[in-house]
């Protein structure tokens, strides 16, 4: 298994190589079938990486510790699910991972323009993907390849860290991956794009759904690493701009900005240039990212450390921006647009200004995240940011954004009339500042907060005001009852409705993030057995404590009654680990959510007797974060749904 | 350029002006040095920092130096110079033990260094994960 894993992998990168030649053959004698047959390279390359991934799926189920990788993230004890997902526990067999999903997301492209004629562009845009599936099995053929073996068997493997056999880390990093590698298509169409001079927003409607449906991938990706820090970590936090999460949230807030502009080229014709710069940043920038987690350069909780590959992923980043920015020059004059920005007061403008912020909150969390690097080259000495530099650049920009979220989907195009503005906003803004008097009788007072709380309204009240009208007319033109009007209008206008829903979601998450950063309580505490902690209006009692064998691990677990206004509401058991294989036992963070609030218990000390030691917390509205997410990914779905009519990649 | 276009480039120059504003500030309020044990002890740029200026500085737990109580949640090491494990000092974290944490494992530190007691009070505490296979030279670990 082992040989037919290292001889598939090999295969598919002579495969690649093959079909780059051919395209490249087809493009200098204007030879389609060369094309056609540089296509059914890229096919037999999918069918070759599609073998390699099983040959080290089955290596992880039969235990096979002779090859290292499986030895490394693997042990006998594995429970099957986490067998099969140590597959990408590291990082030689994510990156053959990366190099499968990506030739069959080239395959998927090719599937889906079966119909369609190979217009000048196609052999571009195929030949970029195929250069960049051969990178990737470039580096697993040559210099990180997960067959590698040992030299002898090892009665058993190292194990999968603990931390990582839960349901969240299991799916994060794949999903991460589906958007990294998903931007890929944008950008090869791009690159055609640039290259035959077809610059109008062809590219970008043909590109549409991958686009959003990288974003989907991102977010989730995102959003699942964040909720794996909070239910798994313990330290009662989800995130923590630590270089890891930063080099997934950067590409993020490009990609954003480029979904933005790139209605603007598909309704107004402008931002041409912009939009090329826009998913170059995007493409680059997901390599990047690849590169600082690998390469060794900063300090991060959880980095894969130095691999010797940082050089080659840097290298790669380097020939897509020289190339990228090359030829976007060269092309500039094909880019000459008739169009402009006319007014302050317009969708284009504010689309504009999104896009600025965005693209400051990533550059400000770039800076933030390579400062140690910058500042050791240009000084001789490493200087840091943590935590404190990103939240105070990061929240007001947010909130800008947050507020720009609120009006550019309803302001008019070209130029807003007075009439535009006074329909759509003030409703909205009126019932914002009414809540915010509101949330000031009650005693919010933190600025940050209550701005956010005010904004999140205003943009609540904009996409519940437009539905709601929407709503009325359909009604009255059809005469449907207003559950079917509703879904009706959703379903038949998805794409719209699918962008508010989002927005709605990242109102709601806006929400939850600022009640439960400002009005966060926390509490510690030693406990015998009946003796209670209060924290809030809750009170835990501790009230049984047992030990008992589940799979590869010892749980220690204490019972804890939840009592509030004197009545027992609920029980927790917090637990510790102790996993055959680890030398540590690990925590698992018990938590019981609400709509109102999170009561979040860790227990970091077990002591003689089984004393406890207990730490906790209460989180406010924390579930709104999990909650808008979820409405952003939704939404997202929602509006990619094809319509019959429509042709896409 | 027309003059509309010229409105909306002031107003994005304004928003970059405001961000950079931001970032200086943030950068001038935040940063801190980080700096290996060694450099924090005997550096020229190591012997400026004042007993209450925030650092950062990274080393390794000395095995069995780690005291633990976990009734009050202070964890108690020794944290060594990688290169140069003759210089030590002794660090004082107040909060849960992280569940990676162990001896001989890459600790990352920031808070305050007193210098005459050669205490170093942590505010944070970062651990490595640590690398699962110790034969391989090469440290590669998991997300």
């Amino acid at each position: 298994m082992i040989i037919f894993g290292i001889l598939s992998q090999f295969a598919a990168l002579i495969f690649t190589l093959l079909a780059m030649g051919l395209f490249l053959g087809g493009l200098g004698r204007n030879n389609l079938r060369l094309v056609e047959a540089g296509k059914r390279g890229l096919l037999s390359a999918t069918a070759a990486t599609t073998l390699a991934s099983i040959a080290l799926g089955y290596l992880f189920l039969t235990d096979n510790f002779q090859v290292e990788y499986v030895a490394s993230y693997s042990d006998r004890a594995l429970p099957l699910f986490y067998k099969l997902t140590a597959f990408w526990a590291g990082q030689k067999g994510s990156l053959l991972f990366w190099a499968w999903v990506l030739s069959l997301f080239t395959s998927l492209v090719i599937f889906n323009n079966r119909k369609e004629p190979d217009d000048r562009n196609t052999p571009y845009v195929y030949l970029v993907l195929a250069a960049t599936l051969g990178f990737f099995l470039f580096l697993l053929c040559a210099v990180s390849n997960p067959f590698d073996t040992l030299g002898f068997t090892p009665q058993d493997g190292n194990g999968l860290n603990p931390m990582l056999q839960n349901p969240g880390m299991v799916f994060h990093p794949p999903l991460l991956f589906f958007g990294y590698i998903g931007f890929t298509i944008p950008f090869a169409y791009a690159i055609a794009a640039m290259i035959t001079g077809n610059t109008g927003a062809d590219w970008i409607r043909k590109t549409r759904v991958w686009n959003v449906l990288s974003w989907i991938f991102l977010s989730i990706g995102i959003i699942l690493g964040g909720q794996w820090a909070y239910v798994e970590l313990g330290w009662g936090g989800y995130w923590a701009w630590d270089p890891v999460e930063n080099a997934s949230f950067i590409p993020w807030l490009v990609s954003t900005a480029f979904i933005h502009t790139a209605i603007i080229q598909e309704r107004r014709g402008i931002m041409k240039v912009w939009n090329m710069v826009l998913i170059l940043l995007t493409f680059s920038l997901c390599i990047f990212g690849t590169y600082l987690v690998r390469s060794g350069v900063l300090q991060s909780v959880h980095d894969f450390g130095a691999t010797g590959l940082g050089g080659y992923f840097l290298f790669f980043v380097a020939v897509v921006l020289i190339g990228g920015f090359y030829l976007l020059a060269e092309s500039y004059g094909e880019f000459k647009t008739p169009g402009s920005v006319e007014s302050y007061l317009s969708r284009e403008s504010t689309f504009l200004f999104n896009n600025v912020i965005l693209l400051a909150l990533a550059f400000a969390t770039l800076l933030g995240t390579v400062f140690p690097i910058l500042s050791e080259a240009v000084t001789g000495n490493k200087i840091t940011v943590g935590q404190p530099f990103f939240n105070q650049v990061n929240t007001p920009l947010f909130l800008i954004l947050v507020l720009l979220t609120g009006i550019c989907p309803l302001i008019g195009w070209r130029k807003a009339s007075v009439a535009n503005l006074r329909r759509n906003f003030l409703r909205p803004a009126a019932s914002a500042f009414l809540a915010a008097i509101i949330m000031v009788a009650f005693g919010i007072r933190e600025p940050y907060a209550l701005l956010a709380f005010t904004l999140a309204t205003f943009v609540g009240g904009t996409i519940v005001q437009e539905y709601v009208t929407a709503l009325r007319s359909r009604k009255k033109l059809t005469g449907e009852s207003s559950a079917s009007a509703g879904l009706k209008l959703l379903w038949r206008m998805r794409r719209r409705y699918g962008g508010h829903i989002v927005h709605f979601g990242l109102a709601m998450m806006v929400v939850g993030i600022a009640a439960s950063s400002a009005y966060k309580l926390e509490s510690q505490g030693t406990l015998q057995k009946g003796e209670t902690l209060t924290i809030g209006e809750f009170t835990l009692k501790y009230e049984d404590f047992r030990i008992y064998q589940k799979y590869n691990r010892t749980v220690y677990a204490a019972k804890l009654g939840i009592f509030k206004a004197g009545a027992r509401i609920d029980e927790l058991e917090a637990e510790r680990r102790n996993y055959i294989n680890a030398k540590q036992p690990t925590t698992e963070v018990a938590i019981r959510s609400t709509l109102v609030e999170d009561l979040y218990v860790t227990m970091p000390g077990i002591g003689r007797n089984n004393e406890i030691t207990l730490k906790v917390a209460v989180n406010p509205l924390l579930i709104w974060i999990w909650f808008g997410s979820s409405l952003m990914v939704l939404g997202g779905i929602l509006a990619i749904i094809p319509s019959r009519r429509k042709k896409y990649v | 350029m027309k003059k509309s276009n010229r409105k909306v480039l002031i107003a994005i120059l304004v928003i970059v002006l405001g961000v950079g504003f931001l970032i200086y500030r943030g950068l001038s309020n935040t940063s801190v040095y980080y700096m290996t044990v060694a450099e924090l002890k005997t550096s020229a740029l190591g012997q400026q920092i004042g007993p209450n200026q925030a650092v950062r500085v990274g080393g390794l737990v000395v095995a069995d130096s780690v005291d633990y109580n976990q009734r009050e949640l202070v964890l108690r090491f020794a944290l060594k110079d990688e290169g140069n494990p003759q210089q030590t000092l002794t660090a004082v974290y107040k909060g849960a033990r992280p569940d990676a944490f162990e001896p001989d494992i890459e600790a990352l530190l920031e808070g305050t260094y007193n210098r005459n007691s050669n205490l170093f009070e942590a505010q944070t505490l970062l651990v490595k994960c640590p690398s699962k296979y110790e034969s391989e030279p090469k440290k590669e670990k998991a997300l």
